[in-house]
């Protein structure tokens, strides 16, 4: 089982960039990403990338949730500080995830029976882990616009 | 063959919304990252769960789904707004509905066979597609009520404002307006002063202290400097018998007023734009 979700894993770090690009041109076009359309694609291609490089450690860290909140925490900030809303910065994650799984599938990744049903379970951790993302970035959020409304 | 099973899921979903609900309601009141949710009316959380379990029926049924969730996620994020849960922790309940439909689902045995198994992959991603419309809708909406509340409260404060807070396209009235003001209190202090009349004439010249720090902010304090200036050098021109110390203080209150407000006004600014990509 481990094997095959290290496929997909290896597959998304190794083609972190094809899928980086998939996802800045979706990103630059969605009705829900209207932020986003007016960035630079590198910029925000180079965000996609090293999402998808941190992706790779905390999928395999013992303790997942810690480690996406040493990493995601900063991300937040980032796109906090670029002015970001946050429904914005949530939709565009929620994309990574989708060209994670475009990609495998389009590489035929879960041809087969047997693959399929091991998909499931490839699929659920992938899910577990944006599931951790995405809230450690809607907290960071929250305590950063506490912050700033207690310090004016 | 996937739509067969998509009804079976669905159906399973449907008719147990209440179980489904309940172990929901169990985790989520004394889950770690829900803290909130832990002092909350048992039902009313439970019936959030269901609202939210039926909905799926009512997804697969709609001509445009995503549609179809706002019904539920607007209800959703404003009933959480009222009762003041932040955001993260109502999105978080969200994820744990999520978990706890598949998790009844596995419980169920409907993905026993490989068949079963390889439906699941497209039911799991159906499953994905209807959270991620609701967990968007819901920060969205919930941004919206947060900026709304904002917005009500600044309701006095914008009205003086004229357009934009601190600047803005009808800058050129302001502008205007104090020119006006300012030639006004320079007549009234010629006429007051050289006349020797007394009269309390100086209680008008916090009008455009105070416009000015709420149109300019901080930079307005020009206008309180240009007025104490004013009742100074007048004063030093026509009451030469007149102690200076009266003077003197007013001349400090403009400069204090000025500056304390456009100083608020500033912070209010940067609140305000805290706010304004929701709008």
């Amino acid at each position: 089982m481990k094997a095959f979700t290290s496929k997909l894993v290896d597959l998304t770090q190794k083609n972190a960039e094809k899928i980086a690009l998939q996802w800045a041109k979706d990103v630059k076009t969605n009705l829900k990403t209207y932020s986003y359309h007016n960035e630079p694609k590198d910029k925000i291609t180079g965000q996609a990338f090293e999402f998808y490089n941190n992706f790779q450690e905390i999928f395999f860290h013992e303790s997942p949730y810690e480690r996406a909140e040493e990493i995601f925490k900063k991300y937040a900030n980032e796109r906090y500080k670029e002015e970001i809303p946050l429904h914005e910065a949530m939709y565009a994650l929620i994309l990574m995830r989708r060209h994670i799984w475009l990609y495998a599938e389009f590489r035929s990744l879960f041809d087969t029976e047997v693959e399929h049903r091991q998909a499931v379970a490839s699929l659920s951790r992938t899910i577990l882990m944006f599931d951790y993302i995405m809230y450690i970035i809607a907290k960071e959020y929250w305590n950063l616009m506490k912050l700033e409304m207690s310090t004016h | 063959m996937q739509s067969s099973y998509a009804t079976k899921l669905i159906d399973l979903i449907e008719s147990k919304a209440e179980n489904i609900a309940k172990q929901w309601a169990a985790d989520v009141m004394k889950h770690n990252r829900t803290p909130s949710y832990h002092s909350l009316p048992k039902d009313l959380v439970i019936e959030q769960g269901i609202n939210f379990y039926r909905l799926f029926r009512q997804m697969s049924l709609a001509d445009v789904p995503y549609e179809e969730a706002k019904n539920f996620s607007w209800k959703y994020a404003e009933e959480f707004y009222q009762q003041k849960i932040p955001l993260h922790e109502a999105l978080y309940a969200l994820i744990l509905m999520r978990r706890h439909l598949w998790l009844y689902a596995e419980f169920q045995g409907i993905f026993m066979t490989a068949l079963e198994k390889q439906q699941a992959v497209e039911s799991l991603n159906r499953t994905i597609l209807m959270f991620d419309y609701v967990s968007y809708q819901v920060t969205e909406k919930y941004q919206e009520l947060t900026a709304e509340a904002v917005n009500s409260k600044l309701g006095i404060v914008k009205t003086f404002l004229i357009g934009k807070l601190i600047g803005g396209t009808k800058s050129i009235y302001k502008t205007g307006l104090m020119l006006i003001l300012l030639i006004a209190a320079c007549a009234l202090t010629y006429y007051y002063h050289s006349t020797g009349t007394a009269c309390l004439f100086t209680h008008l010249f916090y009008i455009p202290i105070i416009l000015a720090a709420i149109w300019w902010g901080k930079k307005g304090i020009v206008v309180s400097i240009f007025l104490a200036a004013l009742i100074l050098v007048s004063h030093a021109l026509f009451l030469n018998e007149v102690p200076f110390s009266d003077d003197i203080v007013r001349a400090i209150m403009f400069i204090v007023i000025g500056g304390v407000i456009g100083w608020l006004m500033e912070s209010l600014k940067k609140l305000e734009g805290l706010y304004e990509p929701f709008t």
